[in-house]
């Protein structure tokens, strides 16, 4: 159950507080149900991800979470970039309290992520999709209650995207989601509900197909 | 569907420690090829440093003491405050990247960063101090549990300096600079490290015993050496009580300003 109340969101700009992105957002998600957040673009919703995800704090309200919250998949900004891809996965391995099952970890973690031996090379000598690699392959190694996907299936080469797509799958059966997306067949194949963002404000469908059809609706013609 | 039990707040907290120690050790020791090798020279070279400004004391003794001994455990008492509280202020901005992962808060890398030179500190001090001992200086204290008892007053006192900069220089950027000058300047030569504060006039003596580390760089010396001679102002109870604000006030600062120091 995540539990979303009355969340504001407006970042600091150079020239004082900027405009607020989310206005008065509230809803709460049951456990094991997928969801898909829709909306233009600039609306929030990566946003709304980075605050479920907890690596921002929204301005006012708060955010609940009753269970393991992955990052979202594809965010690769908490790699520190002298240390190497094994050093990094070590850390977050740790954080998440998975110190006896370390090595089994960081295997799978190498043979996922395909990297070969820049794996033990700095992560700041990685290519874009290798960063994407390592990161998605991290968030795998991790049992979450629900998973948050920023267009996950973006990144990479055609081999890792299919690779990705069908992890993806078997992810949603044990997992719920929580995905940002403009592709419309990605969201219905993966989410059950969704919600709209429009004008600072989260319109919860219980259908993914009628928020799709809402959103396409406010859409200019 | 499996369910995970979450983990509470201090198992987390514990493992984010652990993390961060082991992370912070393998770069500061690794950082650039000799890393280690200055962490161990840097007393050394401090000690250098003095002895060949000051010629004479290598034939004197001061408040009888030996001249070098005095200025080394002057430098190694002002670095556990020194190292501790430059580490630990810069600690936030040197971790920006891992607030991402919501369980690591500013004030487990300022902690975690203070703790390791702590750790650090000991052992180069048992390096160094050994090093000096086989080569004839009297460098083994005669009071061991004095000197930890005023090195940790120092690191407490570096801990809570760490805490309340590292929320500062964060919150308002060009306190950086001057901070660099107190730190290694101002207080490098208001701590008594190379002169006796029996060899300062009143009333500047007890202007100069407001500093609480230079009580505490003297009751290191006292615990090295029993025949040392100091003034009877030095006091533990002042480095601890300054100890204990400055760390309250931090945790203070970190408390208020948590959602500032993470959002950008």
């Amino acid at each position: 159950m995540i539990r979303v109340e009355d969340v504001h969101k407006r970042y600091q700009t150079d020239h004082g507080p900027g405009k607020w992105i989310l206005s008065g957002v509230s809803f709460s998600i049951p456990r094991s149900v997928s969801v898909g957040l829709i909306g233009r673009n600039g609306a929030g919703k990566s946003t709304l991800l980075r605050l479920i995800g907890g690596i921002d704090q929204p301005t006012r309200g708060r955010i609940d979470r009753q269970c393991r919250v992955s990052w979202p998949l594809g965010f690769a900004g908490g790699f520190q970039g002298s240390l190497t891809g094994r050093q990094n996965a070590r850390f977050i391995c740790r954080i998440h309290g998975h110190d006896d099952d370390l090595r089994e970890r960081l295997d799978f973690i190498r043979d996922w992520a395909e990297i070969g031996a820049a794996f033990d090379e700095p992560v700041k000598t990685y290519s874009s999709g290798m960063r994407g690699r390592l990161n998605f392959a991290i968030s795998l190694a991790f049992d979450f209650d629900v998973y948050l996907s920023d267009e996950v299936t973006a990144v990479g080469d055609a081999a890792f995207k299919k690779k990705a797509a069908e992890t993806f799958r078997t992810l949603a059966d044990r997992a719920g989601l929580i995905m940002v997306s403009h592709g419309e067949g990605t969201l219905r194949e993966f989410c059950d509900a969704g919600i709209w963002l429009h004008e600072g404000r989260a319109h919860w469908f219980d259908d993914i197909a009628d928020a799709l059809r809402q959103y396409k609706e406010s859409l200019p013609k | 569907m499996r369910i995970t039990r979450p983990r509470s707040p201090l198992e987390i907290t514990w493992a984010v420690w652990r993390a961060l120690f082991l992370r912070e050790a393998v770069s500061r020791l690794s950082a650039s090829r000799a890393a280690w090798l200055w962490l161990l020279f840097e007393p050394v070279v401090h000690v250098v440093f003095f002895m060949v400004i000051f010629g004479v004391i290598r034939q004197h003794t001061v408040g009888g003491v030996d001249g070098a001994m005095f200025i080394m455990t002057g430098v190694l008492g002002f670095f556990a405050f020194r190292n501790a509280s430059a580490r630990a202020t810069n600690a936030v901005g040197a971790n920006a990247a891992l607030f991402a992962y919501r369980q690591v808060l500013p004030v487990d890398a300022v902690l975690v960063r203070a703790a390791l030179e702590f750790v650090l500190l000991f052992f180069v001090a048992v390096i160094v101090l050994g090093g000096a001992s086989v080569a004839g200086y009297e460098a083994l204290p005669q009071d061991p549990l004095r000197v930890v008892q005023a090195g940790a007053g120092l690191w407490l006192v570096g801990v809570g300096a760490g805490l309340v900069f590292s929320v500062g220089v964060e919150l308002v950027p060009e306190i950086g600079r001057f901070l660099d000058f107190f730190f290694n300047r101002s207080l490098y030569f208001a701590s008594g490290i190379f002169f006796p504060p029996l060899g300062i006039p009143q009333p500047y003596r007890d202007w100069l015993m407001l500093n609480p580390l230079l009580h505490g760089v003297e009751a290191v010396r006292i615990g090295f050496f029993h025949q040392y001679q100091t003034t009877p102002d030095v006091d533990l109870g002042y480095l601890y009580g300054f100890a204990l604000v400055t760390i309250f006030l931090g945790l203070a600062l970190h408390a208020r300003f948590a959602l500032r120091l993470v959002t950008k």
